[in-house]
């Protein structure tokens, strides 16, 4: 209860340090939400009048703490751009950012973590060798190309949407043909996040499964005569995952945070997309909404790296075991 | 239940899961489910959108997709052609106006209801009047709705009469009533007596709420997705035949943010259209497709925004006292004729676009003048206005330097991200060191650039205005030395130099005159005060090209934005 507790706080500093940093940051640089409004050649009276109208006109400081304020009691403000409270906007696109990180982490985990066993123990062969290849292309390809190529495969083939979350009246046929409409448009954003994402998998793995194969336990459960690939999939599967394991919980943040190019591309209207457009705007307090949540799915994410971790490991629970009672004695 | 709930649907994670797997497997084919049996067919188009609606209130907001919904859900007095620039009645069927010029009579047109059955009256003109100009609304509308710094008075005799009264002689006269929607005054005046209308009509609220007197109403909104319009029952217009329109049942505008995924779906049939012209890099990609007649694509001629390059003409600061000739019209003049423009269409527009020398382009051929004075290409020419003025190359390096010794040069600020216009600010900052001068170009973030306009601290910029009104004398801020838009010394309280002096007492003349032809020659004469002067100095114009899919008939495109929406009501399908 304590480390959970511990880590609740740990993740409320997080959030409160990232979203600050995250205003003050759209504050401070040069031009506002009124000059983007009305760009260039809009009278200094009228720019005034609007920066008054939204607050802009007072000190960073004053206007840091009036919304510190605020968020303390979970008020985010309002969007300067859409005028509807901030935490309503944002709780909207991090569920659907939430769905296409899920969806993207099973396909990344069903590719990458059977490739990297595959690589990890077969040091030879075609198949290896392939992954790896594979692998390596996947991983020195930006989000932004994996992206479009996707869409270009779509756009030819037509087997998926090019983009969005839903047909228009999707959901008028009912909930069935609105979930199977919504199903057909996960794919082509989930893979263009995933494929690079399971080539990291896969090289993690792949390493991770390397090393566990040369653990003396294994070494001895092989002398007994029990079957490769029963070892592989059975035995070293549980120690060689603790890596991946902890790598869930920085994948599961820095998907929110690098969605972005993938939702923009393939028209994905989640949390990614509102932090670009309100930082297009310059919507300084949906940018701080938008970096809020983003911490926030970090340090859950790191959380649940940790207790999965755990899970893989039972050295790691008594040590958090001793950890925690050697704290309080 | 509030009404973003209402069209945003949740969605059980797991049972998505499974689906995916269970469409993935059966190949996830897109099929159309079978018209029933013994209906019309539906005629609907799809088109795009490159952002998201941050209101769907005309009197809160300035954007152009708030433009577009208001184009399609609401209705103004008059209306101004876009392919003609004619004014043309539209809720107002007729007008006098008085001998002096100063006062217009509208006769409104007979049995005109808003979309949700309520009459339209005279009473919703004085409403939309009010609200433009109530200070706490604080519309943008309310600016532009102003003469000479003051609004316009309106009365209303009776319930189908309206009376307005300009402060001073206007020569557009009407066209400015083509920015004004008259939103129904049934559901808005609460707010606006209660001092909330700027937050009235957000994006959260429901769509049948929504009522107007255009011919779509606004079915659904998904935050992120789409706006699904469907045609609005009640509208008043018919077409030559008698039909009423319009004539698509639905009209649906995803929103695509990434201008490449835009033209994926146009090729792939899942976009009729899309408000964004076809860059120069795409051109030879939907020319092929519409050669397979797979798609149309439209040639609108020359376009009417041409990129602009100026130099800061504020005399009064500090870089200025250094380089006292950073404010010289020759080094302007240098800068025109330094500049190859035949070189720069083909290179920065890839050859789909046509030198020219003004602001005002051919695109616009109300108001274009082709008999300007023109700095052609000639670099020689261009030295020795730059020695004239104390340029010259003193150490041999193939730099100038002024008569101090500094090196001649400055930085061009231009928006990161505009292909075309870090294309265009490269490429002059190439041709301007062939003439010696030491330039550097800055791309910044666009909020950036602004900020810096706004505040003075920059040396040149490249920077393109989107063009909104044709009529010189609705943009009148960019001509008078007095105008916020007046971008190389804006709000000057007195002309800084005589050719500012000059244009404000033309354009003065102008704005007044009612008689067309003696506007254009008193423009005429502003053009070639700025063709000598070169406050601005721009180097081509694009051509501007549309792609539709075969489907879309009727389409009326123009050059002034949105292209093919400004005229919603007659767009059909095939």
């Amino acid at each position: 209860m304590r480390y959970l507790a511990r880590r609740v706080i740990a993740a409320a500093v997080l959030v409160a340090v990232v979203s600050s940093g995250a205003l003050l940051l759209t504050r401070l640089a040069p031009g506002d939400f009124a000059s983007d409004l009305f760009g260039a050649g809009a009278s200094a009276a009228t720019i005034a009048r609007e920066r008054a109208r939204y607050g802009l006109d007072r000190s960073p400081v004053s206007q840091y703490l009036d919304w510190l304020g605020r968020a303390a009691r979970l008020d985010f403000g309002v969007s300067l751009v859409y005028h509807r409270p901030v935490a309503e906007l944002v709780a909207q696109r991090a569920a659907n950012t939430g769905l296409l990180a899920l969806v993207a982490l099973v396909f990344a985990t069903l590719l990458g973590l059977p490739a990297g066993i595959i690589t990890g123990s077969r040091r030879r062969g075609l198949l290896p060798t392939i992954l790896r290849g594979l692998s390596l292309v996947l991983l020195s390809l930006p989000s932004l190309i994996t992206s479009l190529v996707l869409v270009l495969v779509a756009a030819r083939t037509q087997w998926f949407p090019t983009g969005g979350m839903q047909s228009a009246g999707a959901w008028d046929a009912g909930v069935f043909a609105g979930l199977a409409d919504l199903a057909r448009h996960l794919p082509l954003p989930a893979l263009a996040i995933a494929l690079p994402l399971s080539a990291m998998i896969e090289r993690v793995q792949s390493q991770s499964m390397g090393d566990a194969l040369e653990m003396p336990f294994t070494l001895s459960t092989l002398a007994r005569g029990v079957p490769r690939s029963r070892l592989v999939w059975r035995d070293a599967l549980r120690p060689a995952i603790g890596p991946v394991a902890a790598m869930y919980g920085f994948v599961l943040g820095s998907l929110l945070s690098g969605s972005f190019v993938v939702e923009v591309v393939t028209s994905w209207p989640g949390l990614g997309r509102l932090m670009y457009d309100a930082l297009r705007a310059r919507d300084l307090y949906l940018v701080a909404g938008c970096a809020a949540a983003g911490s926030l799915f970090l340090a859950v994410g790191t959380l649940l790296s940790d207790l999965l971790q755990a899970w893989a490991d039972p050295r790691l629970r008594r040590d958090e075991a001793g950890g925690t009672s050697g704290g309080s004695a | 239940m509030t009404a973003s709930r209402l069209v945003y649907q949740p969605f059980p994670v797991v049972g998505a899961l499974i689906l995916i797997a269970l469409v993935s497997l059966s190949g996830g084919c897109r099929k159309e489910a079978p018209p029933p049996e013994n209906t019309a067919p539906v005629k609907a188009l799809v088109s795009s959108l490159r952002a998201e609606p941050r209101t769907f209130n005309r009197y809160a907001g300035r954007d152009s997709v708030l433009e577009i919904f208001t184009l399609l859900t609401q209705a103004r007095l008059v209306r101004i052609d876009r392919r003609t620039q004619a004014l043309e009645p539209w809720l107002a069927e007729s007008w006098t106006s008085s001998e002096d010029g100063l006062t217009y009579t509208l006769k409104l047109r007979p049995g005109v209801t808003f979309s949700d059955g309520t009459p339209f009256t005279s009473a919703d003109v004085l409403f939309a009047f009010r609200a433009v100009y109530d200070e706490k609304t604080g519309s943008a509308l309310g600016e532009s709705m102003r003469v000479g710094g003051k609004p316009l008075a309106v009365s209303a005799p009776d319930t189908s009469t309206v009376v307005v009264r300009f402060p001073s002689a206007f020569g557009p006269g009407l066209r400015l009533l083509d920015n004004l929607a008259i939103l129904p005054r049934h559901k808005l005046e609460a707010a606006l007596n209660g001092g909330t209308l700027g937050k009235a009509w957000d994006l959260a609220t429901p769509p049948a709420e929504i009522v107007g007197l255009g011919p779509f109403v606004l079915k659904a909104y998904q935050p992120g997705q789409r706006l699904v319009f469907e045609r609005n029952p009640r509208y008043w217009r018919t077409d030559g035949r008698g039909h009423r329109l319009p004539v698509l049942d639905r009209l649906t505008l995803e929103i695509v943010p990434d201008q490449n995924a835009e033209l994926l779906g146009l090729q792939t049939g899942q976009t009729d259209f899309t408000q964004s012209e076809v860059r120069p890099e795409d051109y030879a990609t939907l020319k092929r497709a519409a050669d397979a007649g797979k798609l149309s694509l439209l040639d609108l001629g020359v376009g009417l925004d041409a990129d602009s390059f100026w130099l800061n003409l504020r005399p009064n600061r500090p870089a200025v006292a250094k380089r006292p000739w950073l404010l010289r019209a020759e080094l302007r003049r240098a800068i025109s004729h330094a500049v190859d423009r035949r070189a720069f269409a083909e290179t920065v527009f890839l050859g789909a676009a046509v030198p020219v020398h003004g602001p005002v382009t051919p695109g616009n051929t109300r108001w274009y003048s082709a008999d300007l004075p023109r700095l052609e290409y000639d670099v020689p020419a261009a030295r020795r206005l730059l020695a004239g003025i104390g340029l010259t190359d003193r150490d041999g390096d193939g730099v100038l330097e002024d008569r101090a010794g500094a090196t001649a040069g400055f930085t061009i600020l231009t928006q990161k991200g505009n292909t075309a216009l870090e294309r265009g600010a490269a490429f002059l900052a190439e041709d301007l060191k062939k003439v010696g001068l030491a330039v550097d170009v800055a791309p910044l973030d666009v909020g950036a650039v602004i900020d810096r306009i706004e505040r003075g601290d920059y040396d040149a910029v490249y920077f393109r205005f989107l063009t909104t009104d044709l009529d010189p004398a609705l943009n009148i801020d960019l001509w008078v030395s007095s105008g916020s838009a007046h971008v190389w010394n804006p709000g000057q309280s007195k002309p800084a130099t005589e050719w500012e002096r000059e244009i404000d007492r033309l354009m003065g003349r102008q704005v007044a005159a009612l008689d067309q032809a003696q506007r254009k020659a008193l423009f005429d004469q502003v053009q070639t005060i700025v063709a000598e002067q070169l406050p601005m100095i721009q180097f081509a114009a694009p051509r501007i090209y549309l792609a539709t899919s075969v489907r879309v008939v009727n389409a009326t495109p123009a050059l002034l934005r949105p292209a093919i929406l400004w005229n919603p009501d007659t767009l059909g399908v095939r």
